[in-house]
């Protein structure tokens, strides 16, 4: 039990050593010690989160300095060691309207390769009790890949990121492939702004399931003008379950 | 520089394990945050790998930030501060300030305090002015280059205890005049 006096005490002490900390003038150790406290203790966690809110404004300190070129690329590879994914394009942030890559994929091989990413949480979070179905899908010798993820209570099928420049001449249009000599079901096309959320339609809904195959393929403007996918298929994965 | 708005729907993004997004985001604040690594660390090798280790841990926390009440910019500076300067701590040690009994017995205190704490978004300047400059001018230098008590002692020309005491006097003035 502390007193009143002893409990005053401790908060300007933990109010100085919360200062002392957003300031960085401790050592490692104590910052180590003044970390975990933190992750214990919400109260003194709200300590140190008003003190770096205070201290905000001299941030304004710290000019913009571009880093070196080849860093983005090299957190990436920390991140996602097995996957490949247009590492450049994306640092130079070209690839989203790159007709190299558009020609890549056109001409490119429609041998595919089918990558599981191993996603620590649920995509939607929040609904334990259906973990979201996820399918990565990537078109092998192309900088094209992108990562389904339906959400089984919504019926909300989130794609994301694609490739979408040439917004003026193509359309992706996504699939879903039954496998035998079914021919695929077209699950409407991904919006053009590159990435987003496609509702699937109640009837099709049952046939989103664990294993079954989602495929994209380049389509006129606007999507397949018969119904059956007409442009190559630049990518396809299958679902599983993310967690 | 992104707004506010638009560096907190990055973040959002990246908590949904959304790779464009963390290319999008580091395309946005690592100006910032390298600028962060260079001021603390003074050296661009250790800058750079400081860089790598924050975008990191941005992708591992990212869905922290949302429950923190913090600015999207300044959460991400705090992320970029406290890595570089655990680095320099790392690289030149100093001595441990902390007594032993500080973390052996937590208050207990009314969880609503921390609402009540959170997101107060006063600015500190009007207060700063209230310090002597040489003091306002350690304080702030302690946090933009993230030195530590001896070489702040070393700066000033002063022994280690009397910057530590103008520090600890300041913060608690300053506190005392944000709570006015």
């Amino acid at each position: 039990m502390t007193t009143p006096e002893q409990s005053e005490g401790d908060r300007s002490r933990d109010e100085l050593l919360a200062g002392e900390y957003v300031l960085g003038v401790l050592s490692l150790a104590d910052r180590e010690r003044v970390a975990a406290r933190i992750a214990r203790d919400r109260a003194f966690a709200a300590i140190v989160a008003r003190w770096q809110d205070n201290l905000a404004s001299f941030n304004d300190d710290y000019d913009e300095v571009r880093p070196p070129p080849g860093v983005y690329s090299k957190i990436e590879t920390r991140l996602f060691p097995h996957t490949t994914f247009a590492q450049e394009l994306i640092a130079t942030g070209r690839w989203w309207n790159s007709l190299l890559l558009w020609r890549g994929v056109a001409l490119g091989s429609l041998a595919v390769l089918i990558t599981y990413v191993a996603l620590d949480t649920g995509w939607i979070g929040g609904r334990p009790q259906s973990p979201p179905l996820i399918a990565e899908l990537a078109g092998e010798g192309n900088s094209i890949s992108l990562v389904a993820a339906y959400d089984v209570a919504d019926g909300r099928l989130r794609v994301t990121p694609v490739a979408a420049g040439a917004a003026d001449q193509h359309s992706l249009e996504l699939w879903l492939v039954p496998g035998g000599d079914d021919p695929a079901i077209s699950l409407g096309v991904l919006p053009q702004t590159g990435e987003g959320t496609v509702e699937i339609p109640a009837n099709l809904r049952p046939r989103l399931s664990e294993g079954v195959t989602l495929a994209v393929s380049l389509e006129p403007f606007g999507g397949s003008p018969t119904g059956k996918a007409t442009g190559p298929v630049i990518a396809v994965g299958q679902t599983r379950r993310s967690n | 520089m992104a707004t506010d708005t638009e560096i907190a729907e990055l973040i959002g993004r990246v908590a949904l394990r959304d790779r464009a997004g963390l290319a999008a985001l580091y395309a946005a604040v690592s100006p910032k945050l390298f600028s962060v690594c260079l001021r603390i660390l003074k050296d661009r090798a250790d800058a750079e790998d400081a860089l790598q280790e924050i975008f990191v841990k941005i992708w591992q926390r990212a869905d922290r930030f949302a429950a923190s009440g913090a600015s999207p910019l300044g959460w991400l500076v705090a992320v970029a501060r406290n890595q570089a300067i655990d680095l320099m701590r790392a690289r030149k040690p100093v001595a441990d300030s902390i007594d032993e009994t500080w973390d052996v017995a937590d208050a207990a205190r009314d969880p609503e305090t921390a609402a009540v704490l959170k997101g107060e978004g006063k600015r500190i300047d009007r207060c700063m002015e209230e310090l002597e400059s040489e003091r306002a001018s350690a304080v702030r230098s302690a946090y933009v280059e993230g030195l530590s008590y001896q070489e702040l002692a070393d700066r000033h020309g002063v022994p280690l205890n009397t910057v530590r005491t103008w520090l600890r006097r300041s913060l608690l003035k300053l506190r005392e005049c944000l709570d006015r």
